[in-house]
């Protein structure tokens, strides 16, 4: 196999319909060597293999004769043909041998970091992942920086791990802006007392959102009554004027003007909605129910209190809107996020889709009216004193289980600590029917579902829990206890680091070998020469492995003899 | 938990309890046996609340002998409903461990808007419409009409409660309104009058201070109420200025135009029953009436009937019907005198001309361009010589009113408003001679080109309205966190309690840190003094110190001002100046306004920003309604920033005129009770922010003149123990990195049962272990 020249008899040919010179084929790492039988005729061929750019060959059991097609890189070729299959393989295999060889110092710069292309967000993406998991760090560091797998292979087999972060970054949907719309500020050309405001299809979103009333007069103006570009000049005349603050010329204006008028007004719609919202407020922040109880608001009761006063004012208050609501409003939508999804484009769409969104979530509100008692809920829940009360909700574990390890270790341990006797009680309770009670009381649930129809949780939240908490015990169970019974594992009774060490080789191997088994069939040379590379790294670790085989079996040999000594025996041994 | 004071077994629902809270009802108990009165400052965060409860319900369960009922007043109706919502947990606890001899009854009350299912009348704008709406439907003749004519409509719901009559009663339990109205609406009673019924009959009674405070409401409400009753005020810090709002009353130029118009329609009214005496019926107008539902099936001579009975000395016809009921005597209940109505108001007519008379005098007195101040003895002096109506007169007007207003059966009520304004303002000035001033001012003194005049009668003396209250109860029980000093509370209010007491709080780490800032970042001091408040410097250095904290304080930021005209200035200018844009930039803002329904809407989506993580600022106002009862405990607020001190406004005619006479009376200094007043209320502002131990908050004193020792000495002594000598005098900078250091510290976990020494925080345990005599030394 590792041969450095291979030596053949074969017919060279110029062309696929030259008849060929026979003569001898010398192959070594550098060069391909043809020498004629026949000196005089002009068939020499002194080629450097670094010239050779591909193979191609004829499969056996074609009806072609064993040609092999070596094509150099000005697009010429030299075609063999070999006496018989078997010669032509060797060949193949030597030349595909030097090419790969070739290619790992030719390639290398186009194939090893294809990832140089990678924008500087994926880079982060993995770097961060690097970061939060040290396992993987280990690993990158082991095989990326020594070389032994590249950058792409190594995250090739991740990318899982590169898919769900990248797709949760797509998936976050863009809020509103936290600027007031009153902050766009228009532009003047500096001569004249024209301004300019510049509307982007999510500056229109926003005003729409804030304004429903705006909303409205556009979805029933445009473009039927007036064009889009007059709407907006309405508006941020309506705008203009609310800046001054001078609601007796805005109410003037609006006289003249009944478009105007629109905007200048109290939006009604927004008035109509706080009527219905108020109404699911919690009862803990109900001021206006305070109102409703409190006598002293019968008209001059009481002492005057500051700002009492306003409340009487002249009807021009219609055309007044203060920046407090403004901000409140607008906090209250950028709270509420965005609903439309569309691509901004067309200002038309953008309010026929916001339109629709509101729809559906009215009539979402108004399906689910019985939101009374979550309303009791969260009162009672915010009425206890929290820490005079003992610990309320179970420790959880992160949500986020990069280890599965870690994740049911960490269960075990809540396991053990919470539902070990809740499990035993499970287990009586089931023991303790017959097959008559199951049935009946299966039948029991069926009819009342029947009845009454499905409650709304189908499983009650304790009992999920607990046969949540049941399987993770399970599960975790046998993770946890592999290691802690001597009859199992060995790996436990090892010192700590030693135990860590063989985990992480066992994980590099398992790297290892994923990538070797990922590599085959070997069809290109680029596979070929990762396997090499593979094997090579395998065959670095085997050696540790033996020595460690080495070290547990003396540990084994020393431990049971010492046991021998002190006459105790291990658990289960008789 | 459960443990014995002396004689009584305490449950309590938690497992764990505070020290301070066991030794705040020691003292409770002790008022209890006493039947005295006592005074309790506790700090916010302790659970005072449940600590209340826990104790007078375990006390009257102690001693079934003699049951005790529970008053408990609240200021407003979400502190009722939180107060329902422990009272429930309480009760739950109790029965888990007595069984079904704990039961009690506790029920919240409120108006009819917060209580009435029909969807009709509750769909009205405000309160009065909503009584209007129900007077329609349920007063004794509206339904005595209906019973003849199936045309006149009447409410389902107390029609239902009506024929159910005695069997129409709560089963024990606790209900807050809202179950209330459930319950209501599924029995088809309805739930107002149910409760209404049931008042006489619940443990547990809880409403507004007003109920009881205020003679108008107190005297149909509570006038059933035994003698041992326990009666708590909760959050009481502000009960002097609830018991003179409760006897004041102003008169303006719409309220008198009102007067008027609501007069011309009395007497059409009058002239329709003389029309009918008189000349029998026109035939068109007869059939108008009956479409109308205005129609009167009784004999006209029901004025005539009124007047023999008032003759007699009866100035309501005995026993009303519930629903007829009307507010009550604006005068308190030992000062209404029991005799006849004088004979020059017993007819309609003569009654209309004194209120005419009454009416047009007064307008001739608001056409001054002076302010004038008078006795209640010399306007009544004055009225007399101008107007011919003498005070016995002016006494009787409001229930002569009532009268007739029954008579003429008069439903539409919150059309008479007016009326009824001008005849509470001449039986209160018909009454006291002495603790209030009437008051003229021709214009606001803050704008003075708009000519706006008032005329009011303000009562200086808070004594006045809470003495049948402490005369006619066995225990008044008056608590708050704030009630320092806690010696002016007995004067102001002229009692003698036989327990008072301010209990400090034991901390297990030093949650609350109170700063007092006095200089911006630019070093230059920062005051809401008249003479800089509106210097740009001070604004801005506000609005820098707001968006320094922004970025440093997680979730729920409150910052109070000393008014709504100062806040809407420097939010104006804070949006003027680009300020108010990069704190959006941190933080979502909402603001309190005027209208209760959107700052309501503001304060929920507040709430639901910092419950998502995306954090909020609420500005609001000292003395307003938020900071009156809004808790902004945990993550709804780790930071207050009190910017200014919250004087009232000194140059108030009322003001002045109350000043004088607390000096005169009680000789309280006018700078004593000004700043008093002014720091009881900063303290309620940043009280809010902690609810419990584990709970943690920042409280910035933002003016200079908190650094002084003179107002910062009035606080309450649990900030005064933590408030550190290096934070007396703070810049913007020092303030920021204090901050930053306190919300690092605070993040770490700690043990919430305190070190060993010092517990502050008892299981059932260590209850029992220790014997009443040294919890008694550990809590001091």
């Amino acid at each position: 196999m590792a041969s450095t020249h291979v030596t053949k008899r074969a017919k060279y040919k110029t062309t696929i319909k030259d008849p060929g010179t026979p003569g001898t084929l010398r192959m070594t790492f550098e060069k391909i060597l043809f020498v004629p039988h026949n000196p005089k005729s002009a068939g020499k061929l002194d080629v450097e293999f670094r010239y050779i750019k591909g193979k191609k060959h004829t499969k056996e059991g074609s009806n072609k004769p064993p040609w092999l097609n070596l094509t150099n890189n000005q697009n010429g070729s030299f075609i063999f043909e070999f006496e018989n299959y078997s010669d032509l393989q060797e060949c193949r295999d030597f030349v595909g041998k030097v090419l790969a060889k070739g290619g790992e110092v030719s390639e290398k710069p186009t194939v090893a970091y294809p990832d140089e292309q990678l924008s500087a967000a994926e880079m982060e993406l993995r770097i961060k992942l690097l970061q939060e998991d040290s396992e993987l760090q280990k690993l990158h560091k082991q095989f990326v920086l020594s070389g032994v797998l590249t950058e792409t292979e190594f995250w090739a087999t991740r990318k899982k791990l590169l898919d769900r972060e990248a797709s949760k970054k797509t998936k976050q949907r863009l809020g509103f802006k936290s600027a007031m719309i009153s902050d766009i500020k228009p532009s003047t050309d500096g001569r004249t007392n024209k301004v300019t405001f510049n509307l982007t299809p999510e500056v229109i979103l926003q005003i729409f959102a804030e304004k429903p009333a705006v909303h409205r007069a556009f979805l029933s103006y445009v473009p039927n009554k007036m064009s889009e570009r007059t709407f907006w000049t309405k508006y941020f005349r309506a705008e203009y004027l609310h800046s001054t603050k001078n609601s007796i010329a805005a109410a003037a204006e609006a006289a003249e003007d009944e478009e105007l008028a629109v905007f200048l007004k109290q939006d009604d719609i927004l008035a109509s909605e706080a009527r219905k919202k108020i109404r699911r407020v919690d009862p803990t922040l109900d001021m206006e129910a305070d109102e409703g109880d409190d006598y002293t608001h019968l008209p001059d009761h009481g002492i005057l209190r500051e700002g009492s006063k306003e409340m009487t004012e002249s009807q021009n208050e219609l055309y007044k809107r203060s920046l407090s609501q403004d901000i409140n409003r607008h906090a209250a939508v950028v709270l509420e996020g965005r609903a439309v999804d569309v691509e901004l484009e067309d200002t038309k769409a953008v309010a026929e889709a916001l339109a629709q969104s509101k729809q559906k979530s009215s009539n979402k509100g108004e399906s689910d009216g019985d939101t009374s008692r979550e309303r009791l809920d969260r009162l009672s829940r915010m009425t206890e004193i929290e820490d005079l009360q003992g610990p309320n909700t179970l420790p959880l574990a992160p949500l986020c289980i990069k280890d599965p390890r870690d994740y049911f270790d960490s269960q075990q341990a809540n396991a053990l600590r919470s539902s070990g006797d809740a499990l035993g009680e499970i287990e009586q309770i089931k023991c303790g029917l017959s097959t008559q009670e199951v049935y009946g009381s299966l039948r029991e649930s069926i009819s009342s579902i029947k009845a009454m129809g499905l409650k709304e949780p189908i499983v009650k939240p304790e009992v999920a829990h607990q046969v949540f908490d049941a399987l993770t015990n399970s599960i975790s169970n046998t993770k946890y206890h592999i290691g802690k019974n001597p009859q199992e594992s060995v790996l436990d009774r090892l010192p700590r680091k030693t135990k860590e060490e063989l985990l992480h080789h066992w994980t590099s191997i398992l790297e290892l070998l994923k990538h070797f088994w990922a590599s085959y069939p070997i069809t290109t040379t680029y596979l070929y020469v990762k396997v090499n590379r593979l094997k090579d790294a395998m065959s670095n670790i085997y050696p540790q492995l033996e020595a460690l085989d080495a070290a547990i079996q003396h540990y084994e040999a020393s431990m049971q003899k010492r046991s021998a000594q002190s006459g105790e025996r291990p658990n289960g041994y008789v | 938990m459960k443990f014995q004071i002396e004689d009584v077994t305490v449950y309590f629902p938690y497992d764990h309890i505070y020290p301070e809270q066991y030794s705040y009802m020691i003292e409770l108990k002790g008022t209890l046996d006493a039947k005295g009165h006592c005074l309790l400052e506790m700090p916010t965060g302790t659970g005072k609340t449940i600590a209340l409860l826990s104790l007078i319900t375990s006390y009257s369960l102690s001693k079934p002998q003699s049951p005790m009922k529970l008053i408990y007043c609240t200021r407003t109706v979400h502190e009722m409903e939180k107060t329902l919502a422990e009272l429930k947990i309480l009760h739950n606890y109790q029965i888990k461990h007595l069984g079904p001899q704990a039961r009690i009854l506790a029920i919240g009350l409120s108006s009819r808007k917060n209580l009435c299912v029909n969807p009709t009348v509750v769909a009205a704008e405000n309160r009065d419409s909503v009584d209007a709406g129900c007077r329609k439907l349920t007063a004794s003749w509206v339904r005595a009409l209906a019973e003849e004519n199936t045309d006149v409509t009447t409410c389902e719901f107390f029609e239902s409660y009506e024929k159910a009559a005695s069997a129409a009663v709560l089963p024990p339990g606790v209900y807050t309104l809202q179950e209330l109205r459930a319950f209501g609406k599924e029995k088809g009673w309805c739930p107002y009058f149910l409760a209404r019924h049931m008042v006489q009959f619940a443990n547990v009674v809880v409403y507004s201070y007003q109920y009881l405070l205020d003679p108008k409401v107190a005297g149909i409400i509570s006038k059933e109420m035994q003698k041992e009753s326990v009666v708590v005020f909760d959050e009481a810090h502000n009960i002097d200025n609830v018991c003179i709002e409760a006897l004041s009353v102003s008169v303006r130029r719409q309220t008198l135009e009102g007067a008027t118009r609501n007069l011309s329609r009395i007497s059409q009214e009058i002239d329709r029953y003389v029309f009918f005496y008189s000349r029998g019926l026109y035939r068109c107008q007869f059939l108008n009436w009956i479409m109308v539902g205005r129609f009167k099936a009784t004999d006209t001579s029901i004025l005539r009937a009124e007047y023999n009975r008032l003759v007699e000395g009866l100035v309501l016809g005995g026993n009303l019907p519930i629903t007829d009921n009307w507010l009550s005597n604006p005068a308190l209940p030992d000062d209404i005198l029991k005799e006849a109505v004088p004979g020059n108001i017993r007819r309609a007519e003569h009654f209309l001309h004194v209120l005419r008379r009454l009416v047009q005098y007064l307008s001739g007195r608001l056409d001054t361009e002076n302010v004038e101040k008078e006795s209640p003895v010399g306007f009544v002096a004055s009225i007399c010589s101008h107007a011919g109506i003498d005070q016995k007169t002016l006494k009787f007007c409001y229930d002569r009113l009532h009268s007739l207003m029954l008579t003429l059966e008069i439903t539409d009520t919150d059309e008479f408003l007016h009326i009824q304004t001008i005849c509470d303002f001449a039986t209160l000035v018909g009454t006291y001679g002495r603790g209030f001033s009437t008051i003229i001012e021709p214009f606001d003194e803050r704008m003075p080109h708009i000519p706006d005049p008032v005329l009011q009668l303000s009562c200086h003396d808070a004594s006045l309205a809470i003495k049948p209250v402490f005369d006619r109860f066995q225990s008044v029980v008056i608590t708050s966190g704030t009630l320092s000093p806690i010696d002016l509370y007995p004067r102001l209010l002229n009692f003698h309690p036989v327990v008072s007491r301010s209990f400090t709080m034991s901390l297990t780490r030093d949650c609350i840190c109170p700063m007092v800032l006095t200089r911006g970042s630019d070093q230059l001091p920062v005051s809401t003094k008249f003479d800089m408040r509106s210097d740009p410097g001070v604004v801005r250095n506000y609005g820098k110190l707001l968006l320094e904290m922004v970025s440093v304080v997680p979730d729920g930021i409150v910052c109070f001002f000393v008014s709504y005209s100062y806040m809407d200035g420097i939010i104006n200018t804070w949006n003027d100046s680009g300020i108010l844009k990069e704190i959006m930039q941190h933080k979502l803002v909402f603001i309190e306004t005027q209208d209760v329904v959107e700052t309501t809407l503001a304060l929920d989506n507040y709430r639901r920003a910092c419950d998502c993580g995306r954090g909020a600022v609420f500005f609001s106002v000292a003395r307003g309604k938020v900071a009156e009862g809004i808790d902004f405990d945990r993550h709804y607020g780790r930071l207050v920033i009190m910017i200014g001190v919250p004087f009232q406004y000194t140059l108030s005619k009322i003001l002045l005129a109350r000043l004088e006479y607390l000096r005169d009376t009680f000789q309280i200094k006018e700078g004593d009770f000004l700043t008093f007043d002014a720091l009881r209320q900063a303290a309620q502002c940043v009280g809010r922010v902690i609810r419990s131990k584990a709970d943690y908050g920042m409280m910035i004193f933002a003016d200079k003149r908190y650094s002084r020792h003179d107002k910062r000495s009035k606080l309450p002594s649990w900030i005064l123990s933590h408030l550190q000598d290096a934070n007396l005098n703070l810049s913007t900078d020092m303030a920021l990195h204090i901050a930053r250091e306190f919300l690092k510290k605070m993040a770490q976990p700690y043990d919430k049962t305190g070190s060993s020494d010092k517990k502050t925080l008892l299981s059932q345990e260590e209850m029992e272990k220790l014997g009443d005599g040294s919890m008694h030394e550990m809590s001091y």
